[in-house]
């Protein structure tokens, strides 16, 4: 019925193998822990954190260890790592357009940054290649995005991006083709599980 | 495809990523990709950038310098990783934090600085069990 490649938690170490641990970065409101949760439900049934259309609903990294693409032939195990969106700015005032508390806004301003200064540490030595998504209605040009790809570049880390949110009517995933031609890009819809086949066949060929 | 400066017309190879950073010759910010059969009619014909883009309907992208680096003192020029602007009010210097372990943070307007926030500290940054 579904023409997604068999995906199932699975044990890595009886097999003795080593899990890359794939980072899921890019800026707020991408549709990071969308797609984490699409990839990790069809594992486990379980999700990886909760959506929001608040940015940094997802102040603090969460992992799902062992998860195993199939791809044609192919077999990788994978460790998801779900990232806070990376900015180069917070401001509580930016909670506060969703009725937070000032108190709340600015105790969420401060956990925000620190799950940023996290992930950013993390891509030191801790991720073996990212998954860079980004929303297709958006501009792929904002400074955050060429300073994230030149620092993955830099870190020599294989990556993927995603021109998510393909379903949207704005959608210009050739925007960002054309904005990184250097890298593979896939076009999906995490939502609706557009393409997620596409996706899996370039996890498994980019970061074996 | 390359891409065109729509301001001076210079022409940029496949998959650069010097013009994100604006044009190098003139600092143009908007851009044109246009197919090899008609990136010369801009000095063959006469034509605007423009009118190409409007003939081929290729969008042009404009890259944008937000925030910090337009600024004076440019962040990736700063030593500090983090700087607390006031209450609540962040900025973070991702290269600086992607580069080194320790979290320098910078306060308010005034130049001072300071290691690490004892909250950040106290986790461990890493997540791999040693
Ligand atoms: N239309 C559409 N919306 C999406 C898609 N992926 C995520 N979203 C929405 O975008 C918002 C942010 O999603 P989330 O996964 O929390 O983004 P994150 O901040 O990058 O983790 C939510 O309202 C999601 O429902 C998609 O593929 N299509
Ligand atoms: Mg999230």
């Amino acid at each position: 019925m579904v023409a997604f490649p068999r995906i199932r938690n699975f044990f890595g170490k009886l097999f003795g193998k080593k899990r890359s641990r794939v980072g899921i970065y890019g800026p707020p409101n991408a549709g990071k822990t969308t797609l984490a949760n699409r990839i990790v439900r069809d594992v486990t049934g379980e999700a990886v954190g909760p959506v929001s259309e608040i940015p940094h609903e997802t102040r603090r990294a969460r992992r799902k260890e062992g998860v195993e693409i199939n791809s044609g032939s192919t077999k990788l195990l994978i460790d998801i790592v779900d990232t806070p969106g990376v900015t180069t700015k917070i401001d509580y005032h930016e909670f506060m357009e969703y009725g937070m508390e000032q108190d709340e806004a600015i105790a969420r301003a401060r956990e925000a940054t620190e799950g940023v200064a996290e992930a950013m540490h993390w891509l030191r030595e801790d991720i073996d290649g990212v998954i860079y998504v980004l929303d297709s209605t958006q501009d792929p040009f904002m400074h955050v995005n060429i300073m994230m790809v030149g620092i993955i570049e830099a870190r020599k880390l294989p990556v993927i991006i995603v021109a998510n949110k393909i379903d949207l009517p704005d959608a210009a995933p050739q925007r960002i083709k054309s904005a990184f031609p250097q890298h593979p890009v896939v076009e999906i819809s995490g939502l609706e599980g557009h393409n997620m086949d596409e996706l899996y066949a370039k996890i498994s060929e980019v970061f074996r | 495809m390359p891409h065109k400066c729509t301001k001076c017309g210079r022409e940029f190879r496949d998959g650069s990523v010097e013009i994100l950073r604006g044009c190098p010759s003139c600092g143009g910010k908007k851009f044109l990709y246009v197919s090899d059969r008609v990136k010369n009619e801009d000095v063959l014909e006469g034509k605007s950038i423009e009118k190409i883009a409007e003939e081929t309907k290729q969008e042009v992208l404009e890259v944008k310098h937000q925030g910090p680096a337009t600024r004076p003192t440019d962040i990736l020029e700063r030593v500090e990783s983090v700087r607390i602007v006031s209450k609540g009010k962040y900025e973070l210097n991702l290269e600086r934090l992607a580069e080194s372990p320790d979290i320098i943070i910078g306060m308010g307007d005034d130049g001072k600085y300071m290691l690490d926030l004892p909250s950040m500290s106290k986790r461990k940054a890493n997540p791999k069990k040693k």
